[in-house]
Formats: structure tokens, sequence, C-alpha cells
């Protein structure tokens, strides 16, 4: 689990948000609607996102702006869905990726 | 195919991106700027720390308030911001195709800024690609863009201002920077900035770079070694610590792949692949300009002004402005651009040691070498002075663009003159009234106010304080050096908040009078 941070020195208190839940992996979890997916897996304890084709090396978040392509994961059943970028919505399933797919 | 006509088109809505757009739109043109991502701004709404210069280059303004005023004023001019549009192509003839949700759309442009700044550089280490393996880029962006720790335990590879910030950043967030490490000798960012980190107690391994980052599914560890002359790892130098996170800063590198498409002349330097300009952002191909971190790796304070240069320009070479109007306006930016590139850092020296200020004093090898200024070598300096009452003690070391502090007494105690880049000077003639604004105003956090003999044997040192929780007037607790060691304990007497500080807390502690040159930090014990 990766704390969330609710009182900041100078950005100072984070605005409160809609809670929402999402399915990982096939179960429920709770977070913040229109942030980025790989924060709320983050504030949740997930950290790899991905296992690579051919080698099964586990890959989470880097560059975190959209840019590196690592923390790719299925999304509502599209593979390739870049997590740090992209808001999250009541009720979406996201998966972790093996290669490009789900786990068979 | 519809292809909508503008005058002007931005590729990227950062600092440059912005403020070219809006130079160019009080000429009366008809701008629109294009950004991949959800939010403008680029990269300034991560920046939470005060930012250098003077006041023309909005200095001691924390970076994100920079960025809200960018984009009032791109608004107010009618500028359009189009975002979550990825720019895929650019062609010489200054057609653009963006892609916006599934669909591509067709602009033409008269003239075409290219802003898109930069992109982080990595390094391969064993286990570089494990989770928790981040760039500083995603920290700021984790901690305060989206409100959530990038870490508990974290190790910051890299020592120029982008390690440094992050760093400091990363404990206001409420993390613990186990240690910053740099494969070079010597820290390369402001000492100002390692000397506010260092304090807090955060060891600095120069000359040394990660072996391997731990951890089968994630990182556990890291392992860091010192690098010899032919930069291996010397055997038995290796020091493993417990962390979460690795956090690399370690350079950016331009990203000017548009560029290349547009088929403009490109150059390899040093600092990148990039386009081949004059020092108003023309390119080789008429109407295609470039401003910012895509034409060379600098700070936000000189993309804007380069991003205003651009904009004149445009404005010049689409006839909205006489060329008279535009020389006048670039003088006028070139000046402010040039006063940012002097002193130590300025883009010449890159690369180079430099021993002494330009006042002749020698720079401390101490700050370059373990991040804070030694208790032997700070009464070099023009700011550091003994005085009888209350006075500022100003341990800015190097010369940097940065003035605030001037301005910010109301008693004329601090002189640092034309020159931005010289070192600040205590005026002893003048009367010091203990107000604090010169300490809130330091984009360094590097002004302390001293004053011998409150009580017999005690005496009290006011500093920055930006962490939570603010401490509480009567508090015991203990007060680190510039090392970040403990050096005695100390009772907080006063805890000033005020507007103008802009959530720089100003904390006084009471220690015995030998210890007021020594004690810089306050932890609570």
């Amino acid at each position: 689990m990766m704390e969330r941070i609710a009182n900041h020195p100078i950005l100072g208190e984070t605005p409160k948000r809609e809670k929402i839940t999402f399915i990982y992996d096939g179960k429920e979890y709770e977070g913040y609607k229109g942030e980025p997916i790989a924060t709320a897996l983050k504030a949740n304890g997930v950290m790899t996102h991905r296992y690579t084709a051919r080698t099964h090396e586990p890959r989470g978040v880097f560059c975190a702006i959209g840019r590196c392509t690592d923390c790719v994961m299925i999304v509502d059943g599209k593979p390739n869905i870049r997590t740090c970028i992209t808001p999250l919505e009541q009720g979406m399933v996201i998966e972790t990726q093996y290669g490009v797919t789900a786990q068979q | 195919m519809k292809i909508e006509r503008y005058d002007m088109i931005v590729v990227g809505a950062g600092p440059a991106g912005l403020s070219a757009a809006i130079e160019a739109a009080k000429q009366g043109l008809k701008t629109i700027v294009f950004d991949e991502n959800e939010r403008p701004g680029g990269q300034l709404f991560k920046q939470i720390h005060k930012f250098f210069g003077s006041k023309e280059h909005k200095a001691k303004v924390r970076g994100f308030k920079i960025g809200e005023e960018l984009l009032e004023e791109a608004h107010r001019y009618g500028v359009e911001v189009i975002l979550n549009a990825t720019v895929i192509g650019l062609y010489p003839q200054k057609e653009v195709t963006v892609k916006i949700g599934e669909e591509l759309r067709h602009y033409k442009g008269d003239a075409v800024l290219v802003a898109t700044g930069a992109s982080e550089n990595m390094v391969n280490f064993e286990g570089w690609t494990l989770p928790g393996v981040i760039g500083a880029g995603a920290a700021q962006t984790m901690m305060n863009l989206h409100h959530i720790k990038p870490g508990k335990k974290v190790l910051m590879l890299g020592s120029g201002n982008v390690g440094l910030v992050v760093s400091f950043q990363l404990m206001q967030a409420g993390c613990e920077v186990v240690a910053l490490a740099d494969a070079a000798p010597r820290v390369g960012g402001y000492g100002v900035h390692a000397a506010k980190v260092a304090r807090c107690g955060v060891p600095f391994y120069l000359s040394h770079t990660i072996v391997k980052a731990e951890g089968t599914d994630h990182v556990t560890g890291v392992v860091i070694g010192q690098v010899g002359a032919d930069w291996n790892i010397i055997p038995g130098t290796e020091k493993h610590f417990d962390v979460d996170t690795i956090c690399l800063a370690v350079g950016l590198s331009p990203m000017a792949q548009l560029l290349k498409q547009a088929e403009v002349q490109m150059a390899d330097t040093k600092g990148g692949y990039v386009p081949v300009c004059t020092k108003d952002g023309a390119t080789s191909v008429p109407g295609i300009y470039a401003a910012g971190d895509v034409s060379g790796i600098e700070e936000a304070s000189s993309a804007m002004i380069e991003g205003r240069m651009s904009g004149a320009a445009i404005a010049c070479y689409l006839g909205y402005m006489s060329e008279g109007e535009k020389n006048a306006r670039m003088k006028e930016l070139e000046a402010q651009l040039d006063t940012l590139r002097q002193g130590m850092f300025a883009p010449k020296n890159r690369g180079k040691l430099v021993e002494k200020t330009d006042e002749g004093i020698a720079v401390s090898m101490n700050l370059l070498e373990n991040g804070f200024v030694a208790d032997d070598e700070i009464e070099r300096y023009p700011g550091v002075t003994h005085q009888k009452g209350i006075h500022p003690v100003i341990e800015c070391t190097q010369n940097i663009p940065c003035n605030p502090c001037q301005d910010a007494c109301p008693k004329g105690c601090i002189r640092i003159g034309k020159n931005i880049t010289s070192l600040p000077a205590v005026e002893g003639k003048k009367e010091c009234v203990g107000c604090g604004m010169c300490v809130a105003s330091c984009s360094g956090q590097a002004i302390f106010l001293v004053k011998e003999d409150v009580e017999p044997g005690f005496g009290e040192v006011t500093l920055p304080y930006e962490f939570l929780p603010v401490p509480e007037v009567g508090e015991r607790g203990l007060a680190l050096g510039r090392d970040g060691r403990e050096v005695c304990s100390c009772e907080v007497t006063k805890v000033s908040k005020a507007p103008a500080f802009d959530y720089t807390n100003l904390l006084t502690i009471k220690v015995p009078n030998e210890m007021l040159m020594t004690a810089r930090f306050y932890k609570k014990a």
C-alpha cells in the first residue's frame, strides 16, 4: 500500500474527490474518479502492471506521463492502455497484461 | 477533408509554447496550441519550489503559480489551447496532423512553433526495469499532481537541479530519502538546492552509481558503489540501502522528432539532437520555429523568454509587427535571457570546475563533494557577518542568477547590485528589524536570521521551514547542522506564517550562542 498525501506543506489539503470502485484481476478495489488508473493501483499496493512476453519480467510505472508505455494493462478488455494517463472510472475492469493479452 | 487554418500553430502547452502563443496573440495572430496531455502547463504544475531569477523572470514565485498565470494570460488574449491532442505529423509545408481521441484532424499554420520540451534520460543497471525504478519526473507527477507518495524509502540518482529539487519535494511529501548518489565527482545543481537537502540529513554519495536494484517483483533494495577513474565500480565500496523506490534524475534529452520529420536541419550536439536555429528560434525551414528545451535543455525561466522571442519573431514574419518593433522587443528579451545565462552555471561553464566566485572567493569544495558548506568555509562569504543584534546570515555561496532577497529587505540590509549573479552581501550599517522577508523570499532557502544573547548564553536562529507538521512554540527538539547531523537540543520559540511568506514558514529556535553559526535545521526529538 502506498500512502496518499492528505495534506501537503505547499499544496495544502488534497481536494475531496468522488470515491468509486473498480475491478483489478477479479477483485474489487476503491479509487478516486478521474485519477490515473496507476495512482489508484499504487494506493492499493499494486506495483506490477504487466509481464513481458518472452522473459516474463515484471514491469510497472516508470515515466508516469504516458511516454514510456511500461505501465500498460488491459482495461475493459482492451490491451496496451497506458494506465498512468488513463482516468479511472466507476466499474472499470483492469487486468494484468501478459505479453499483449490477459493470462490464458 | 476539412483543413483548419491558423496564423500560428504551437505544439506543446508548456512554458515556451504558452509564452510564444501569448506574445503572438497580443499582436493579433490567430493562435492555437496543441498538447498531448490532459492538463496544460508542461512540467510547470509539478514545480512547487520558488523559481530563481529576478522580478521579470517571476523569481520567488512557485512554478505552479507561474503556470496558472501563463494560462490566465493565454485565455485573456484568446489563445486556443487544445488538450489530449497529440501532434503526430509536421510537414515542411506547415501542415499539422493531430490525433484527438480516435480521430485524425488536419491543420495548416502560416507559421508553426515546436515547443515539445524534453524527455528524461535513463541509465541501465541490473534490475533497472523492476517496478519501483522511476524517473524523477514520475515522482513529481505522482506526489505533486496526483497526491500520492512515490515511495516510502527512496534513493535518488543524480545531483543536478532536478535530482536535488525532487529529493527535497519527496521529503515535503513525507517520503524518506535515504541517499543521493551521482557518478560525477561533484554536485551538478545549485549549491543552495543541495544544502537544503543535506541539512535534512540526506547523505550525498558523489562518484557513486547504482550497482543493482534488488527485488524479484518490485524494488526492495539498492546497492551503490564508488566509481573509479575508468568508470567501473571499485570492488569493496558497495553499500546497500533498504528502499522501495529508486528515482532516476540523470538528465533530459530534447524531443525534436517532429522537427526532423519537417525536414528541419538538425545537429547532433552534446546536449542532444536539436534543430539548428537562430536566436529567435527560426529553423532552416521558413515559418517553422523551435523554443524551449526542444532546442537545448535549460530552465523553465529561459524557456519562457525563448518562447516570447519566437512569438515576436513569428508576428514579424507574418507581418503583424514591423521589423523595428520586433528588434526593440527582441533586445528587451535578449537582455532578460542574458542575465539568466550568467554566473557559474552559465551554458559556457557546463562541465567545468569553477573554483572561484566572480568576487574571487574560493568555492566551497565541501559543497560540491558533500552537498553542504563546511563550518570552516562559511565565514568567507559576504552574506555571512557577525553583528550584535538580529541580522541575516546569507549562505549563498555561488554566482547564480537570483536577487529577490535584495528587494525583500525593507531596510536595505542586503546588496546584490545590478549584476544578479553577484553574491548577496549583508550591509553592517543598516538596521535589520528581523521581519524575515529575506528568509521567505530566498528561493534557495539559504537565508537565516541570527540573534545573539536573547538570554544569557543563548541566542536564536530563524530558519525557513516547508514541512509538515509545523512545530509548535515551546516544542523541544534537535538542531541539525549544515551536514544534517545533530548539534544540540533546542526549543522552538516562534513560528511565523504569513501570506507574504507564501507557505515558507519561519521557525525560530533557541540554541546556545556558540551554536548560532552551526544550527541550520530543526528536527522533532
